[in-house]
């Protein structure tokens, strides 16, 4: 089915990673005014469908840009660097995270430990509070250099950057995102950990 | 022009309502009462008696009188066992089926109880305008609404109502954001309102943020089986003692009415004052509160939960909205307002205010009136099941709709020409915790070596938050036919079949019917197709959109249809009009693209 190339050109934005939000509700507001089938409850079946088709893909697109992750995502899709297959790679460490994955299992083992020898939980939670905060640190880092790096790919959209240039940041931007996925599965495990005795 | 409604079909009252001068009003009978009891009995003689008049019948009657009958919309025998000894009426149903509800010698199923509803409110609009001398009367389209929680298979089965009680359903709104819509809350603010909707038998908490007179839903939750007919039960188990209320003492189930009409006054009574009298015992407001507190606390999950998601304290809210009669109970209140920190509007009459929303919203579909737009959201994640019993998640809760999803099946063992999909609703991990909605099958995929089909399967939630399920092989570009096997719903013959059978259509008058509406939309394709073939836009878009021999298409298809249209040949007829709207589809998309750069530029709508 023919339509926009993709999310950003639909709602007429750049495409860029640091969105004016009100402009986006705004353009999101009007383009809902043209296409909501709500209005077009009188007309024929095609243009009833289309409607329906149009806004349908609207609601996508706002919900994809909306927050700064999906939409570093979808960049990463329609740019064509996405990884092959997020389940695969949401199991395969990072590189750059070997060192304190490794501590980390190694620190949960303990805790398992601890925890099945009946341990107080103040001892084990203790520890698994230390354990974590050495990726808190990293999510940070990877917070602040995901910001740098889109701020990097703006700057040469704009500037109209030779495709090299853009392949690379994209790439960057690809590994820490895979990276910042990892640590935020790696930390839902460790409030699981924490929350199970409750 | 026959008249468009709005109606709340509710758990314990329903209520029509239409927009008259620009503002919405409820329609009432000559004593002045809005409510119709959404209470259906059917006499020894087969005569139906809706309403008032049914209600009485509760305390004459009572195993020939249903009531509360959407508590069984869209659910499965297995889901009502537990419930269904608290009512008079027999609820039987096949395992694995649709709920029945048994009345006299006659069984119905939900939708058709509801569809008696339907019926009543409609005569009561139609009687309405032929006072006000309208020329033409009809009431034949409505805006119906449903709790924002319901999900796929309950939207339905108020669709199919709507349908077997021969009203063309135009939308499903959910009740909290007609509220909102009935508040006329765009015209103040600017802001995020929380609605709070409590009602005979359902409970919804919608957060909405309003802009430009957009009423953008950004989070809702609720639960479906919780609201003032479980302060019923609680009270009627109070005056029988502690013994369980299915036992009833071997009281008869007329005796049992009167119970729960007395603890029902009670109730109503204590929000007004302090004490009155149940049972012949002194019964007070305090020892009320004691026993529906956790009734009350059972709301609050659901108001943080929506908070949470739509990633606001509930500090930020700007206006709290109370609907439906339960938030009539101070304690209701108390807890609203401390849970929000501020007080909660009830200027309109709570047991009114969805009525009006739907008729405000069915003027918007039939007016194209663009100053107001409400954007919902799909309550309930959407899945299908995976390896392992585990759901994976297509469609997330809280997603605006329209919205659509995608996946890709393959086939497992060679020349496999058929993939199961079972999809579900809910939020949990495994099947078995969610609902299951219908099992499709999907067929006629080539034959090729396991794994080399790509069947690309899309979900829709349209704006009635009702599910369609379409696929496509990608190698060979055809299109999948699909089989629905819906978990507890009707099929469309079913449905069909019980609007002939409904005593109002004469079969032959029907297919008559049937017939001219198949040729009015026919013509309005061929309308509209004429219409773009000959815009000044055409030639430029034929070059630079259209694909070779999509013109040639669409021309041979319209001069088809313009052939076969006068025929009294109903199917052929609709086969053609399909046949022309799938070969103007693109076009029409085409159409619509090119008023977006209009749209992003700024000018206003009129201009297009």
């Amino acid at each position: 089915m023919a339509r926009s190339a993709d999310f950003f050109s639909f709602l007429g934005l750049p495409r860029k990673l640091n969105l004016d939000m009100a402009d986006l509700e705004q353009r999101y507001r009007a383009l809902s005014r043209q296409f909501h089938p709500d209005y077009f409850y009188n007309a024929p079946a095609a243009e009833r469908r289309a409607s329906l088709e149009q806004s349908s893909y609207l609601n996508d697109a706002y919900r994809a840009l909306k927050h700064p992750v999906s939409r570093i995502e979808y960049l990463l899709q329609i740019e064509g660097v996405a990884p092959k297959s997020a389940a695969d790679s949401a199991k395969q460490v990072p590189p750059a995270l070997l060192e304190e994955v490794f501590a980390l299992n190694e620190e949960l083992d303990e805790v398992r430990e601890l925890r099945a020898g009946g341990a107080p939980a103040e001892e084990w939670k203790t520890r698994l509070e230390r354990a974590r905060t050495p990726i808190d640190a990293k999510r940070a880092k990877h917070e602040s250099q995901l910001q740098e790096l889109s701020a990097r790919w703006d700057a040469a959209v704009d500037g109209g950057a030779p495709a090299e240039e853009r392949r690379r940041i994209l790439e960057s931007l690809r590994d820490r995102f895979l990276e910042r996925n990892y640590i935020t599965n790696l930390l839902s495990g460790i409030e699981r950990e924490l929350g199970t005795d409750t | 022009m026959s008249k468009v409604v709005g109606i709340d079909l509710g758990t314990t009252n329903s209520l029509v309502g239409y927009v008259k001068d620009g503002a919405p009003v409820v329609i009432r009978d000559k004593s002045g009462d809005g409510l119709v009891p959404s209470v259906v009995s059917v006499a020894e003689d087969g005569s139906v008696n809706v309403g008032r008049e049914a209600q009485r019948r509760l305390l004459t009657d009572a195993q020939r009188t249903a009531y509360s009958v959407k508590r069984f919309m869209g659910k499965g025998r297995e889901d009502v066992r537990h419930e269904a000894e608290h009512f008079p009426f027999r609820v039987s149903g096949e395992a694995g089926g649709v709920v029945r509800i048994g009345l006299g010698e006659r069984e119905f199923t939900p939708p058709e109880i509801s569809a008696f509803i339907l019926r009543e409110l409609k005569r009561r609009a139609e009687a309405h305008f032929a006072e006000q001398g309208e020329v033409d009367n009809e009431v034949d389209r409505a805006v119906i609404t449903v709790p924002a929680y319901f999900n796929d298979a309950q939207r339905t089965a108020t669709r199919d109502a709507g349908r077997i009680a021969g009203l063309e359903v135009l939308r499903i709104i959910n009740e909290p954001t007609a509220a909102s819509l009935a508040y006329g809350l765009d015209k103040r603010h600017t802001g995020l309102i929380a609605v709070y909707d409590l009602g005979g038998g359902t409970f919804d908490i919608s957060i909405l943020r309003v802009e430009d007179g957009v009423f953008q839903v950004l989070s809702t939750n609720g639960d479906t089986h919780l609201g003032g007919d479980d302060i019923d039960v609680l009270l009627i188990d109070r005056v029988l003692g502690d013994a369980p209320v299915a036992s009833g003492f071997g009281r008869t189930p007329e005796q049992l009415q009167e119970i729960r009409k007395a603890v029902i006054q009670a109730k109503l009574d204590l929000s007004e004052r302090e004490e009155t009298t149940l049972n012949g015992q002194r019964f007070t407001r305090a020892e009320l509160e004691t026993l529906i507190a956790p009734i009350v606390e059972r709301t609050l999950g659901p108001c943080r939960q929506a908070l949470a998601d739509a990633g606001l304290q509930a500090s930020q809210i700007d206006e709290v909205v109370l609907v439906g009669g339960s938030t009539r109970i101070p304690l209701v209140r108390r807890k609203v307002e401390e849970l929000f920190g501020r007080t909660p509007h009830s200027e309109l009459n709570p047991d009114e205010v969805v009525a009006l929303g739907a008729a405000v919203q069915a003027d918007i579909l039939v007016t194209g009136n663009r100053d107001m737009l409400l954007l919902d959201v799909t309550p309930l994640s959407l899945g299908i099941e995976t390896m392992g019993g585990v759901m994976s998640k297509i469609i997330l809760r809280n997603s605006t709709i329209p919205a659509t999803g995608g996946e890709m099946f393959t086939t497992a063992v060679d020349n496999q020409t058929a993939v199961d999909i079972h999809v579900l609703q809910g939020e949990r991990e495994l099947v078995a915790d969610n609902r299951s909605l219908a099992r499709f099958k999907l067929r006629g995929i080539p034959p090729m070596p396991a794994g080399m089909p790509r069947v690309q399967v899309r979900f829709q939630i349209d704006a009635n938050g009702i599910l369609n399920v379409t696929a496509r092989e990608e190698r060979t570009d055809v299109e999948q036919a699909i089989e629905v096997k819906p978990s507890y719903g009707l099929t469309d013959e079913e449905v069909e079949r019980m609007l002939l059978e409904s005593f109002e259509h004469a079969e032959a008058d029907f297919a008559a019917r049937l017939l001219i509406d198949a040729r009015n939309e026919a013509e309005s394709v061929i309308a509209a197709t004429e219409k773009s073939l000959r815009s000044p836009d055409f030639p430029d878009i034929d070059k630079a959109d259209l694909a070779p021999g999509e013109r040639q298409k669409i021309e041979s298809v319209l001069a088809g249809l313009k052939m076969v249209l006068n025929s009294n040949d109903r199917e052929t007829i609709q086969k053609w009009t399909h046949a022309l709207n799938d070969a103007t589809q693109h076009l029409a998309e085409v159409m619509m693209n090119r008023s977006v750069h209009a749209a992003l530029s700024g000018r206003s709508v009129n201009e297009m």
